[in-house]
C-alpha cells in the first residue's frame, strides 16, 4: 500500500513556544486518519505544515510523494475550522470557482459541483445564494467544495464542529464515501465517536507532541477495562478483588452503591467477579464495560483540556 | 498565472453584481447632470425677485435699473423693478424704516409678491449713495448688477453736465480692453484653451488616480478582510500562492475601477464630442501627443499597484472594519496630502516644493500626473519611476510574508507579528 503522507520528525518553533515538538507518523492511501488532541495541542499547527502553509522549524513532510506540498496542491482538499464561503456567490459557482484554483476548468468544476450537491441533497439550492441556505446545508456545501477536483488526500479541520446529530451522521457517511473512492481522508475532532467510527488510524497529540499513533483497538487498549457493579457493599470490599486497580462508588438514591471497578491491564474480569460471589457480596447487577476512545484519550494526554 | 486570473475573475465578477458598482458607475453622469440641472430647476422653481429703486436725488435713476435687469431676448429675467410700494418717504432713514415690513413679508406687494430688495439712492456730497436693503443677506449678485447701473448712470450723467456729448459718451461706453495671454509654451505664443488643457488634463489625471486607489483600496480591503473572517483566505492558501492570490485581487480590482473609469471617461468624451466636437479632438490630441497616455499609464499602474499591495496586506491583518480603521487612519492623512498640492499645479507645475513632492513615492504618481503638463525631463520621469518601482518592489517583499502571517492568524492586530513574520523572511 502506497504512503499518503509521511511526516517526519517536524517541529515547529515560535520564538520559545514549541507548537510541535518532533513528530512522526506515516499514513497509507485511502486510509482515514483521525487527528485528536485537546485544544493547543498542536494538530491545526501540523496540518497547515502538511499542507505547506507555514514551514516546520525541523523535519519534513512528505505529501503524496512530494516533498513540497505546494507541489500536490491541486490533489490535495482542504476544509479549515470556523469555514466559511462566499456568502453572495450560488454553491455551484463558489465549488465551480475553488475547483478552477484545483486545475480544473471552470465549466468542468460546475458540473462536478453540481453533481455533488444533487447526489448530497442540495441540487434545488444549486444556483440560490449561500447566504439563503440553513447552516447545515452551508455547512454541507463547504465540505462538498473541497471535493469537486476529486482530491486524493482530503484534509477536514474540525469538520463535525457546528453540525446537528443528523448532519454529522450525514458528514461521517461522506467521509466513508470519500475514503471508499479512494482517497486519503484526515480529520480533527474533539469528538471521540466520530473518529471510533471512521478511523482506520487515530493520532493523539498532546502539548504539540504525539502521545498514541495507531489503529482505534490499539488506543482503547490503553485504557483500563471497568467493571461497573450496583449493590449493597463496601467499595474498600471491591478494592481486595484480584485484578481491580482503583474503585470509585457513589451512593444510589434506591440504597446500594454504584462502583466503578477499573481493571488492571490484561486482568481477566471473570476472577474479580468469581471472587466477589465467592465473598458472598451483595452484587444486583454487574456489567463489564471495554474501554472507549474517550477514556484512551483521557488516559493517554493526561487528563484532556489544556 | 491561471490561479491569478480565476482569482481576479472572481473578484471582478462579485464586484460587477453588486448594487455599489452600479451606482459608482452612474456616479458621474448623475453628478454631472445634477451639477448642470440642480441650479436651472431651483431658478426656474424660485419667484423671479421683486426690486424697488427709491430714488431721493431726483436724478430718475430707475430707467437705468430697469435696462440693467432686462433679460435678453428668451431668457429669464434675474429681476423685476416694481414702484416703491409706500411713497412718499420723508428721508431715506423713513424710507428705510417703512420698508421693512415688506422685506421682513410682512406686507407683500400689489401683485401679492414679496419684495426682495430696495436699493435706497440718495444724494452723497458731489455723487450719490446707495442703501441696498434685502431680505436675504446673501443677495450680492442682484446688488452689484443694481450699483453699477447706477453708477453707470450717474457718470453718464455728470459727464453729460460737463458738457461730453452723446455721441463720445457712446463711444467710450463700447471701449475696452482686448486682453492676450501670451506664452512662450503656447503654441502659437497667444495662449489658447488648447494650451491649458494639458494642464487641465494632467489635474483631472492626477484626480482620477487619486479616486481610483481610494476606491480601490477600499475595496480590495474589503474583500481580504471578508476571506480572512470567513477563513476562505485559508483555503485560497492551500491552493494559490500567496502572489497569485494578491496579484488576483488588485488585478480583479483594478478592472472593476478600470470598468468604472472607461464609463466615466467615454461620458466625458462622449458629451465634449456632442457639445463641442473640436474641444473633443483637442483632448484626444492632449492625451496622444507626447506619448502622454504612456505617461500617465505608467504612473497610473505604478500608483495603484504601491497603494493596493500595502491595502491588501493591510487587509489580511484586519478582521473587522474597526481594525481596519486603526491601520487606515495614518493612511488617509497621507492620502489627504496630494489633492491639496495637485491643484496648485496649473498655475505653477514647476514650483519648487511641487517638484520635491513628487520625489516622495507615495506622492510621486498622483504629482507626476497632474504636473505633466511642465513636460518633465526624461531623466525625471524615468528616476521617479525607478523610485517608485523600488517602493512597491520593496512593498512587495514585505507584503507576501506579511499577508501569509497576517491571513493565519486570528484574532486582534499584533504588530510584532508583522515584524517576525518580516524578520523570518530577512533572516537567513
Amino acid at each position: 500500500m502506497a504512503t499518503a503522507l509521511n511526516v517526519l520528525g517536524v517541529t515547529k518553533r515560535y520564538g520559545a513556544f514549541t507548537a510541535v515538538d518532533d513528530l512522526s507518523f506515516e499514513l497509507e492511501a485511502g486510509k482515514i486518519l483521525g487527528f485528536l488532541g485537546p485544544n493547543g495541542a498542536g494538530k491545526t499547527t501540523t496540518v497547515r505544515m502538511i499542507l505547506g502553509l507555514i514551514a516546520p522549524t525541523a523535519g519534513r513532510v512528505q505529501v503524496l510523494g512530494e516533498d513540497d506540498p505546494a507541489r500536490v496542491r491541486n490533489r490535495i482538499g482542504f476544509l479549515p475550522e470556523e469555514r466559511g464561503l462566499y456568502r453572495r456567490m450560488s454553491p455551484v459557482k463558489a465549488m465551480a470557482f475553488l475547483a478552477s484554483l484545483k486545475g480544473l476548468s471552470t465549466a468542468e468544476g460546475g458540473r462536478r459541483g453540481r453533481n455533488l450537491l444533487v447526489k448530497y441533497g442540495l441540487g434545488e439550492f444549486a444556483d440560490k445564494p449561500i447566504k439563503s441556505l440553513s447552516k447545515g446545508m452551508a455547512q454541507k456545501v463547504q465540505v462538498l467544495s473541497t471535493l469537486a477536483h476529486h482530491p486524493e488526500l482530503v484534509i477536514l479541520d474540525e469538520p463535525f464542529s457546528g453540525l446537528d446529530p443528523a448532519n454529522q451522521q450525514a458528514l461521517e457517511d461522506l467521509i466513508r464515501e470519500i475514503a471508499a473512492d479512494g482517497a486519503t481522508v484526515i480529520f480533527s475532532t474533539h469528538v471521540m465517536q466520530h473518529a471510533e467510527r471512521l478511523c482506520d488510524q487515530v493520532l493523539l497529540m498532546a502539548r504539540g507532541k504525539k502521545v498514541f499513533d495507531g489503529t482505534v483497538d490499539a488506543a482503547r487498549s490503553a485504557a483500563p477495562r471497568t467493571l461497573l457493579l450496583e449493590g449493597d457493599f463496601a467499595a474498600e470490599q471491591l478494592s481486595d478483588l484480584p485484578g481491580v486497580a482503583e474503585v470509585t462508588a457513589e451512593p444510589m438514591p434506591a440504597g446500594g452503591l454504584r462502583a466503578s471497578a477499573s481493571l488492571s491491564r490484561g486482568a481477566p474480569a471473570q476472577e474479580a467477579l468469581r471472587e466477589a460471589f465467592a465473598k458472598g457480596l451483595d452484587i444486583r447487577r454487574f456489567e463489564l464495560r471495554e474501554p472507549q476512545l474517550h477514556d484512551a484519550f483521557l488516559v493517554l494526554t493526561g487528563g484532556g483540556a489544556e | 498565472m491561471i490561479r491569478l486570473l480565476r482569482i481576479a475573475r472572481r473578484e471582478y465578477l462579485a464586484y460587477v453584481r453588486t448594487a455599489g458598482f452600479w451606482l459608482s458607475l452612474l456616479l458621474l453622469p448623475v453628478g454631472l447632470s445634477t451639477i448642470v440641472i440642480a441650479p436651472m430647476a431651483l431658478s426656474h422653481s424660485t419667484p423671479i425677485p421683486r426690486v424697488a429703486v427709491i430714488d431721493f436725488t431726483g436724478e430718475h435713476l430707475e430707467p437705468a435699473v430697469a435696462r440693467a435687469l432686462d433679460p435678453a431676448p428668451g431668457a429669464r429675467p434675474q429681476a423685476v423693478l416694481v414702484p416703491d410700494p409706500q411713497p412718499p418717504y420723508v428721508d431715506p432713514a423713513d424710507a428705510a424704516r417703512r420698508i421693512q415690513p415688506y422685506l421682513r413679508g410682512q406686507k407683500v406687494l400689489p401683485d401679492g409678491e414679496p419684495l426682495e430688495a430696495a436699493a435706497i439712492v440718495h444724494p452723497s456730497g458731489d455723487t450719490v449713495a446707495v442703501d441696498f436693503w434685502s431680505r436675504n443677506i446673501g443677495a450680492s449678485s442682484l446688488e452689484g448688477q443694481i450699483n453699477r447701473a447706477i453708477e453707470r448712470q450717474v457718470r453718464t450723467d455728470r459727464l453729460k453736465a460737463l458738457g461730453v456729448d452723446q455721441v463720445a459718451l457712446d463711444r467710450v461706453e463700447t471701449l475696452g480692453l482686448d486682453v492676450s495671454d501670451f506664452s512662450p509654451k503656447a503654441a502659437a505664443g497667444r495662449v489658447e484653451l488648447t494650451d491649458q488643457l494639458p494642464a487641465i488634463a494632467g489635474l483631472a489625471m492626477g484626480m482620477l488616480l487619486w479616486m481610483v486607489v481610494l476606491t480601490g483600496a477600499g475595496m480590495l480591503l474589503n474583500s481580504v478582510m471578508e476571506e480572512k473572517t470567513s477563513r476562505i483566505i485559508e483555503v485560497l492558501l492551500s491552493s494559490a500562492s500567496v502572489p497569485e492570490i494578491m496579484g488576483g485581487k488588485i488585478l480583479g480590482v483594478a478592472c472593476v475601477t478600470g470598468t468604472i473609469l472607461l464609463f466615466w471617461i467615454s461620458i466625458a468624451l462622449g458629451v465634449a464630442a456632442i457639445r463641442s466636437p473640436p474641444l473633443a479632438g483637442e483632448l484626444a490630441r492632449v492625451f496622444l501627443d507626447h506619448g502622454r497616455w504612456a505617461y500617465f499609464a505608467l504612473y497610473f499602474a505604478g500608483g495603484y499597484l504601491m497603494f493596493a499591495t500595502l491595502y491588501v496586506t493591510i487587509g489580511a491583518f484586519c478582521e473587522t472594519a474597526r481594525e481596519a480603521q486603526t491601520l487606515l487612519g495614518p493612511m488617509m492623512i497621507i492620502m489627504s496630502v496630494p489633492p491639496i498640492f495637485m491643484s496648485q499645479s496649473i498655475g505653477h507645475p514647476d514650483a519648487p516644493l511641487l517638484k520635491t513632492l513628487t520625489w516622495i513615492p507615495l506622492f510621486t504618481p498622483f504629482m507626476m500626473a497632474a504636473r505633466s503638463a511642465a513636460d518633465p525631463p526624461l531623466w525625471e520621469i524615468l528616476a521617479t519611476a525607478a523610485l517608485m518601482a523600488s517602493v512597491t518592489a520593496l512593498e512587495l517583499w514585505v507584503a507576501v510574508p506579511a499577508f501569509k502571517a497576517g491571513a493565519l492568524a486570528t484574532g486582534r492586530f499584533d504588530i510584532r507579528l508583522l515584524f517576525r513574520s518580516l524578520a523570518r523572511h530577512a533572516g537567513p
